[in-house]
């Protein structure tokens, strides 16, 4: 390509200097993965990498990068460089923060940016973010009652200066963390991926002679935001509402939403949503502004990369104070917990505005914490990961125990049993667990582990759905509810519980809302699925009206009308 | 004696005849016969026989590499297959990793199991983690279970997949003993055999596979070897392997499964020969064909190699979203650019390529059969790269004015682009798209490539490879003789070999040296043993012992390379050492102070490396500069230029060694063209491939 590269791009030129930019960010994580220590890093790639413009305009994200990071970079940027202005920084100046609210919601995440410069001054900036391994405090997990006890809270400042790290600042971390090599080695992982960064950013830009990046970068946040404004355009306006309840620590949390729909322009507010709680649980504003912009990009641009551009019709408020909008000193540790609601609730209040794209909700995930000791006298202390199912759209039925909004990916049974000591005696699909309808809800599950340790094992749960079930949508039904239970007994899916040698817990996973009339799915569908045991005959006979003979293997539909078990809801958009 | 390799790719069977004494080599081409492709086969070695007056009982062994088992799960045309499993553990395969491959996309598509749950059951039993048995067989569930799936299921095969039989297979082989006795007419795979791997449902998914492909490659095989038989052949057929190895008909018929990919797996391990007689430390291979092209890095003068693949994507080429199959297999890229991939506007309103294809049928639109899509082909003719009358050596006639139709309407005009600018745009998009998918796969395993050379092969990698290795900045691309034959070639380089990889979870501390060299001396056995079968001397085996090993906690492993020694308990007490030297080599980092544990054995034998040979000329092998050689010239849009530029036309088979050439050029052979840029030069070396230096940037 010609040097000096013009003001305006044509198609071509346009779309390949912008995906070379977004490859050279998921160069950067992958530079970052392989120089982690933690697994959160390397296995959930809980983490991002961002290129900014010299103004601070996020231009290109690594392509893996989780929905919470999606639209904060830009906003931590500015906060770094009002503290810190761009003609007082010097190559190697590295910044840093987790400050939950100047960065993605709780102590965990550390926010790292460096400049770029060429020729003396600042061309761009290399952004990273990942989640540490441990911050001290309580740990992780909703156990908190205030900020002040989920660990260390570095406001924005230089952990580099010049290309010195500032290693008193390195001493306080690893003096206040419970493994302090994995956390200050991936703290030097983000140093490292954003020098490595800024140094791709200046091959990109020598190699397709661009002295400024600033034309680039306009042209490519003006495409993007031009195809999402078309998008948006193509929505139905309106106001639409919603309102969802989610369990809380004694009693259920409200959130509300009111998001306007016009012309090419999309408006979320969280007003009606409840106050803030004595745990670890609230959501800082950047928080559920990510969830927001996450969920409305999945309806409307799925495949649009991340970037400034396309964030901009999007506007998100919630009023200050409500759990949406938490605020010091409210802990926060488990922000993702309540935020993940954020996207059942826009896509239940969106539902009439793009009926084809919307999901009914999801059964999530579950995570429990296993603490005690391996028969082989080691200690445990690990995470046990099992989906719900994932919800139905149009015309599309749900997978069975696959996680929305968040991502995990499960430990397999051997691996579980040979780390834990446990034996999981079961672990099989729910029939019926999928909400019925059109197109059916995915399958929950139901998981039995015995402890075989020998010694007394603790149980954290952090469950949700056990009261409050995956919805429908359209006349779908709402799936199974989420149980956790010890020999038998029902306990508080959010509760400590503990678990003596030779007790037995099962945890049925909740079931996914389903899509539509169940009585407009077709008989031999509704047969295929009792054939598999997706849905048991009784199933059939009473959510979609289908009379199955197995032994002659044939269908029929009798009753014009099922007697609907679960509660169906049409598209109003609104509900209690 | 004479050695053939013989490769079926979707379009066409390639073949490969070479003279170990004579040092010659002779290749041909034909059509695929999808319907029987031993057909294709058969007529194939004849047809290469004859033309080069050889007698068949003077072929020792043919080697036989193909997609067959891909396709059969591409297409789900396998055996009705049912499956066994632990009680309470029958869903595993539907439940899957329990992730979503794409954030963002709802509509994600995951694969259906090969064995649909009507077809699966349950037995009572159960292992432990440790191996140790907490409920004994109940061998009258087996009966009960595999009774009911043959009458009501109709099954042919049977997948045996059980929890922790990597650690205890007694129950697994119970199964098969029984089954053996009183089911004899299925074909029964158990998952303790296929590959003995901790994590069901890879485990249990890549039994299925190897289960639902095992009647359809058996039948496959044995019309093979007797149409053989029935020509006089009298020697041994090898089938490759995903690994770059070969093994007996016999091995292949008990692993379908490791088949998968082979024919890919022979153009890298082509590659990788040529990069040892180039003297090419690291190389990148290469591919591209009608529908994908694909990608390896070869350190060393070998091939990296994984553990896992996927096999039928069902969702756009992504990651994630076909069937996970544990094996060894060499590390390869996909990516959904070919020939046929269609060109479009994507959501951002840009130019896309890809990964949507036009296929060969209808294919581009040049091809004049009904195609209608604009394609990399298309872009490629319009351009001047191919010859409208010169397409696979003239036999097939392409329609540039199709293609120039075609163009217009899904790129030029949508886009506001001149044709040139448009198509120009079509062949970089591609190039970068190839470009990105080599840096990410590189920088992923920590491969320097920059200083690295690429060898070029398939159908349209010779048009893209210098395109591709400048924005590498990847100084040589190897134009090798026969490329469109790369994989036939490939065959024939392979040695006989077998890996076997057991899990076995251990502290290192909790090891001593004896139990640590016991553990390897039998999988050694094991491995050895398919080969010591196959007539192979063990003084002619060679073991590569292997180690996944990991921090305790950690949820990734490191592979470690063991040195080669005789003295297991020498090499124990080294294993700290060479397991933190590999951990800083992967991920850069220093030391931590954790237990390491290891968790899976992997032992390889290998037999001697065939003989082989490169050095052969396909043409006449006409004397006399390159300047003979230039068949004529004809305008090619060069993008430096930004306009099109008359061009020579180089006739690839009348290049001699010696003879060099500068670019702009153009070098044709019958499968493929050589696109040579300006500045770049090629020269033809002694053993007749193309060898082109890219230019230097001035600045």
């Amino acid at each position: 390509m010609a040097r000096n590269a013009p003001d305006s791009f044509d198609a071509v030129s346009l779309g390949i200097l912008w995906d070379r930019l977004i490859s050279l960010t998921d160069e950067i994580v992958s530079t970052l993965v392989r120089t982690s220590f933690s697994t959160i890093v390397s296995e959930s790639y809980d983490l991002s990498c961002v290129v900014l413009d010299a103004e601070a305009n996020s231009i290109a994200q690594g392509t893996m990068s989780i929905p919470v990071f999606i639209g904060s970079a830009p906003v931590t940027a500015r906060h770094m460089l009002n503290r810190f202005p761009p003609e007082t920084l010097k190559p190697g100046d590295v910044i840093f923060t987790n400050d939950p609210w100047l960065g993605t919601g709780h102590l965990f995440d550390v926010t790292m940016m460096r400049p770029v410069f060429r020729d003396g001054r600042i061309v761009a900036y290399t952004m990273s973010i990942t989640h540490l391994p441990d911050i001290g405090g309580t740990g992780f997990g909703s156990a908190a009652t205030e900020i002040y006890q989920e660990g260390l809270r570095f406001p924005i400042g230089k952990i580099a200066d010049a290309g010195r790290i500032d290693e008193r600042l390195i001493e306080l971390v690893r003096a206040n963390v419970r493994v302090p090599e994995q956390v200050v080695g991936d703290l030097m992982a983000n140093v490292a991926c954003n020098e490595v960064g800024g140094r791709q950013v200046l091959e990109f830009m020598d190699e397709y002679g661009i002295d400024d990046l600033g034309p680039l970068s306009r042209a490519i946040r003006e495409q993007s935001e031009k195809a999402m404004r078309e998008k948006i355009a193509g929505l139905k306006p309106g106001i639409y509402r919603n309102r969802i309840e989610l369990e809380g620590l004694d009693q259920p949390i409200r959130f509300a939403c009111r998001i306007e729909v016009k012309g090419d322009r999309i408006h979320v507010d969280f007003d009606g949503t409840g106050p803030c709680v004595r745990a670890g649980i609230n959501v800082p504003f950047c928080y559920a502004h990510a969830m927001s912009l996450y969920s409305i990009k999945t309806l409307t641009l799925p495949s649009i990369p991340n970037n400034a551009g396309m964030t901009a019709p999007i506007t998100v408020s919630a009023p200050v104070g409500c759990i949406l909008n938490a605020q010091p000193p409210f802990a926060t540790g488990g922000r993702h917990a309540m935020g993940h609601f954020v996207t059942p609730l826009i896509y239940g209040a969106l539902a009439k505005a793009a009926p084809d794209r919307v999901q009914a909700d999801s059964g999530m995930m579950n995570l429990v914490t296993f603490q005690g000791r391996h028969r082989n006298g080691r200690g445990v202390s690990t995470i046990y990961f099992a989906a719900g199912g994932y919800g139905a759209l149009d015309g599309t039925d749900g997978v069975s125990t696959v996680p929305h909004p968040s991502n995990m990916a499960v430990v397999p049974v051997e691996v579980w049993e040979t780390i834990t000591s446990t034996t999981i005696e079961r672990k099989n699909l729910l029939p019926d667990s999928g909400g019925a309808g059109k197109s059916r809800g995915g399958l929950g599950q139901e998981v039995v582990l015995r402890n075989d340790s020998g010694s007394p094992m603790t149980l954290l749960g952090m469950g949700n759905r056990t009261q409050f079930p995956a919805r429908g949508l359209f006349g779908g039904g709402d799936g199974s509810l989420r149980v956790h239970a010890l020999d038998g007994v029902p306990v508080n899916a959010k509760a400590r519980i503990e678990m003596p040698p030779g007790a037995r817990v099962t945890v049925r996973e909740a079931g996914a809302g389903g899509f539509g009339d169940p009585r407009k799915r077709p008989v031999e569908t509704v047969l295929s699925d009792v054939l598999d045991g997706f849905v048991t005959s009784k199933g059939a006979l009473r959510d979609y009206g289908v009379k199955v003979d197995l032994r002659s293997g044939t269908a029929e539909r009798v009753a014009a009308k099922p007697k609907a078990a679960a509660v169906h809801r049409g598209a109003k958009g609104k509900r209690a | 004696m004479h050695r053939i390799g013989v490769d079926i790719g979707g379009t066409f069977t390639d073949f490969a005849l070479f003279d170990a004494e004579g040092g010659r080599m002779a290749i041909h081409k034909q059509l695929t016969t999808p319907r029987d492709p031993s057909a294709a086969v058969l007529e194939g070695v004849a047809t290469l026989l004859a033309r080069s007056g050889v007698a068949i009982d003077d072929v020792q062994d043919i080697v036989h590499g193909t997609t067959l088992v891909t396709n059969s799960v591409i297409e789900r045309r396998g055996a009705v297959t049912g499956m066994l499993t632990t009680e309470g553990f029958r869903d595993i395969l539907d439940m899957g990793f329990e992730s979503r491959y794409d954030l963002y996309d709802l509509r994600l598509r995951f694969p259906a199991p090969l064995v649909p749950r009507r077809l699966r059951a349950e037995v009572g039993e159960r292992v432990r983690a440790d191996g140790s048995v907490e409920r004994k067989l109940d061998k009258d569930s087996v009966r009960a279970a595999v009774t009911r799936l043959r009458s009501k299921g109709k099954i042919e095969a049977l997948a045996v997949c059980l929890l922790h039989s990597y650690a205890n297979p007694a129950h697994e082989k119970a199964i098969r003993t029984l089954v053996a006795r009183e089911f004899p007419d299925l074909y029964v795979s158990i998952s303790s055999d296929v590959f003995p791997n901790m994590r069901e449902f890879e485990r249990w998914t890549t039994t299925t596979v190897n289960a639902f492909t095992q009647p359809m490659f058996d039948r496959y095989l044995k019309r093979l070897e007797d149409g053989l038989k029935g020509q006089g052949f009298a020697g041994r057929v090898y089938i490759m392997t995903s690994s770059g190895g070969t093994v007996t008909t016999e091995t292949a018929r008990r692993y379908p499964v490791r088949a998968l990919e082979s024919g890919p797996a022979a153009g890298a391990l082509m590659s990788a020969f040529h990069g040892r007689t180039l003297g090419l430390d690291s190389v990148l291979a290469f591919d591209m064909g009608g529908t994908t092209a694909k990608g390896a890095l070869i350190r060393g003068g070998a091939p990296l190699k994984k553990y896992m693949m996927e096999v039928a994507r069902v969702h756009e080429f992504k990651r994630g979203s076909g069937l996970p199959v544990r094996i060894p297999v060499i590390d390869m890229i996909e990516i959904g650019s070919g020939g046929g991939s269609l060109a479009g506007v994507d959501e951002r309103g840009l130019l896309r390529v890809g990964p949507r294809s036009a296929s060969a049928d209808p294919g581009p639109a040049c091809y004049g059969r009904g195609g209608t899509g604009a394609t990399l082909t298309d872009a490629n003719l319009v351009l001047g790269y191919l010859d409208a009358g010169f397409f696979l050596g003239g036999t097939m006639r392409l329609d540039k004015a199709a293609a120039e139709r075609a163009i217009r309407a899904a790129v030029a005009k949508p886009l506001s682009l001149t044709l040139a600018r448009a198509a120009w745009g079509i062949h970089e998009v591609a190039n970068e798209d190839v470009a990105r998918a080599f840096r990410i796969h590189a920088s992923e395993r920590g491969f320097d490539y920059r200083g690295s050379s690429m060898v070029a092969f398939g159908g349209s990698g010779p048009v893209h490879a210098m395109a591709i290795a400048r924005k590498l900045k990847i100084p040589r691309v190897v134009f090798p003789v026969g490329a469109g034959v790369m994989s036939a070639l490939g065959l024939l380089a392979s040695p006989l070999s077998f890996e076997v990889a057991r899990s076995r979870r251990v502290h290192v501390e909790d090891l001593d040296a004896q139990g640590f060299a016991a553990e390897l001396a039998r999988l050694i056995d094991e491995a050895s043993g398919f080969l010591k079968r196959a007539g192979t001397p063990a003084s002619d085996i060679a073991v590569t012992l292997r180690l996944d090993m990991r921090y305790q906690g950690q949820g990734h492993d490191i592979e470690v390379t063991l040195p080669p020694s005789d003295d297991l308990a020498a090499t124990f007490r080294a294993l700290p050492k060479i397991f933190a030297d590999t951990y800083a080599e992967t991920y850069l980092v220093s030391f931590l102070d954790e237990p390491v544990e290891i968790i899976n054995w992997k032992v390889e034998a290998t037999g001697p490396a065939p003989v082989f040979a490169t050095g052969y000329s396909l043409g006449e092998g006409r004397q006399g500069d390159a300047a003979a050689a230039v068949k004529g010239t004809r305008p090619v849009y060069l993008a430096e230029a930004g306009a099109y530029v008359d061009v020579p036309v180089y006739d690839r088979y009348a290049l001699s060694p010696g003879a060099s050439l500068a670019g702009p050029a153009i070098v044709e052979e019958r499968e493929s063209t050589c696109v040579i840029g300006p500045g770049d030069r090629a020269a033809v070396d002694a053993r007749y491939n193309l060898v082109a230096e890219l230019a230097r940037k001035e600045d």
